[in-house]
């Protein structure tokens, strides 16, 4: 293995155009597909905290504060549809504990503000997000309660953006993927080419299929590996780089940094599927002068 | 250790070898001679199992050529040791990794390697050459090399074909002479397919002619035929 890694690195070095271009385009693709796989999972990380967040906001009027019996009555007539995962009420006084906490860096909204004038409410989050118009209806029909406020909309053009992404995105990554594929075939075979009175040679002393492909096999998985590597880099880079904006946009949705774990997961897919890639490419290159 | 029955092999129209049959007994130094495009390197092709045969039978050591499959071709040219009119050396090796390719693409050990490449380039008398690569030897030095090669692996059968095709006539008997000290201090079977009369009739040893593919004279001790 040492031996076939050695001959592959020398073939890298002595012809360094080559090399430079298979590792480019390995990057390129690598690239785009570590980047779509980060907008895809961010997508699915925002979709997945509205989802876990109470979804429906149900004020009751300002001027009313709702008895216990009415309170329970709702819970359980909203329980029995099956449909609710949780259930809180907000009191007037939470409410203006939840008022200041939000506003305590301005004195002024904090003084204006008594808990009369904050409406009691309940938040109700559903096991489903098709399941909030239902829930919402119900509440609609409570005659104290005054507005019913829900993300459906939210969620519904966010579920239509992830899947988007995940379309556009395979389409796009599957088709650089074959680009890449077919380049590093044609640069490996250029190689075998120019290799292949010792293809030969090698052959007639009694060389098997196997150790005549591996250091070709070897070239293609190192260029994968370097090219998921730099990809992976530039694409961390980028994301540090514009993270104070990403933050500010995503207003208080928490996720980001990403893990660092989650990274290193990134990279070693993006690793993998540059090995996986090259090392193909590197294979069918040698297996049509094998045949005899 | 070979043996041919009615073997036939055209490439398109051309008949190369035409009913060639014989039999080669392990140890034997056999010249296969006959003028360009007699069928010699076809022959030995066939024997390498670098071609397959149209019709008839070939058997080398024990194996049905016709039956082996490409899986099986690294293990059964393990047994054979050729040699080529233009050396096959691989010209970014030196002489000694040149010669220890055929253990190398084996997996032998470092060590073993080592010992017996020193003891094919003693036999060869290119000791002292070992770390030179083949653009800085005379012709006459790469097929030395080029038969230490051939017997670092300890083949069964050594198949040389024109070995002293490219070599001025001293250095071309000079070879001749080393193949057949080879044969026997080794042992090894030896098929040296030669258009030279000169070197043929150097020895008194079997040989077998062809003529445009066909098998024309099989003489146990003989001389180079002038009719071919």
């Amino acid at each position: 293995m040492t031996k076939h890694l050695k001959t592959a690195l020398n073939r890298i070095r002595r012809s360094p155009y080559q090399a430079i271009a298979a590792i480019s385009i390995m990057t390129m693709t690598l690239f785009l597909a570590g980047a779509l796989f980060l907008l895809s999972a961010g997508s699915q990380a925002v979709l997945n905290y509205f989802e876990t967040r109470p979804q429906i906001n149900a004020f009751f009027k300002v001027d009313y504060v709702p008895p216990q019996s009415e309170i329970d009555r709702i819970h359980s007539e909203l329980d029995a549809t099956g449909l609710v995962k949780s259930f809180h009420f907000v009191s007037k006084d939470e409410a203006l504990t939840i008022y200041k906490d939000l506003n305590k860096s301005d004195p002024l909204l904090l003084d204006a503000v008594t808990a009369s004038m904050l409406p009691a409410s309940v938040e109700v989050s559903a096991y489903q997000p098709n399941d909030l118009s239902v829930l919402a209806d119900k509440l609609k029909t409570e005659p104290n309660i005054d507005d019913v406020r829900y993300a459906q909309d939210i969620l519904g053009a966010l579920t239509k953006w992830t899947n988007s992404v995940r379309v556009v995105g395979l389409t796009l990554v599957g088709t650089n993927i074959l680009i890449t594929f077919l380049i590093i075939l044609l640069i490996i075979g250029v190689k075998v080419a120019g290799r292949r009175e010792e293809i030969v040679v090698l052959q007639l002393v009694g060389a098997t299929r196997s150790y005549i492909s591996a250091p070709f096999i070897y070239e293609g998985v190192l260029y994968g590996l370097l090219g998921g590597f730099i990809a992976w880099g530039i694409m961390y880079l980028i994301l540090l780089y514009s993270m104070p904006f990403l933050v500010t946009f995503l207003a208080g949705i928490p996720i980001l940094p990403p893990p660092i774990l989650f990274m290193l997961e990134v990279l070693g897919g993006e690793m993998l599927l540059g090995a996986l890639v090259g090392g193909m490419g590197g294979l069918m290159a040698t297996k049509r002068y094998l045949k005899t | 250790m070979v043996s041919a029955h009615t073997l036939t092999k055209k490439f398109g129209d051309l008949i190369a070898v035409n009913g060639v049959s014989f039999s080669i007994d392990p140890g034997e130094f056999v010249f296969l001679t006959g003028h360009s495009g007699s069928g010699k390197t076809t022959l030995l092709r066939l024997i390498l199992r670098e071609l397959r045969p149209d019709t008839g039978k070939l058997t080398v050591d024990g194996k049905d050529t016709s039956q082996l499959k490409v899986k099986d071709l690294p293990a059964f040219r393990r047994a054979i040791g050729p040699v080529f009119q233009d050396y096959k050396l691989l010209l970014d090796r030196n002489i000694w990794e040149n010669v220890a390719l055929p253990l190398e693409v084996r997996g032998v050990k470092p060590a073993d390697i080592h010992s017996a490449v020193r003891m094919a380039l003693d036999l060869v008398g290119l000791a002292k050459k070992i770390d030179m690569f083949p653009g800085q030897l005379s012709g006459g030095e790469l097929q030395r090399v080029a038969i230490a090669r051939a017997i670092v692996g300890k083949p069964k059968l050594i198949l040389a074909d024109e070995p002293t095709g490219n070599l001025d006539p001293k250095t071309a008997k000079d070879i001749a002479k080393l193949l057949k000290d080879l044969h026997s201090e080794l042992k090894t079977t030896v098929i040296m397919a030669t258009h030279n009369a000169e070197i043929v009739d150097q020895f008194t040893l079997r040989v077998i002619t062809l003529d445009s593919g066909k098998l024309i004279n099989d003489t146990p001790k003989g001389k180079y035929d002038q009719a071919s």
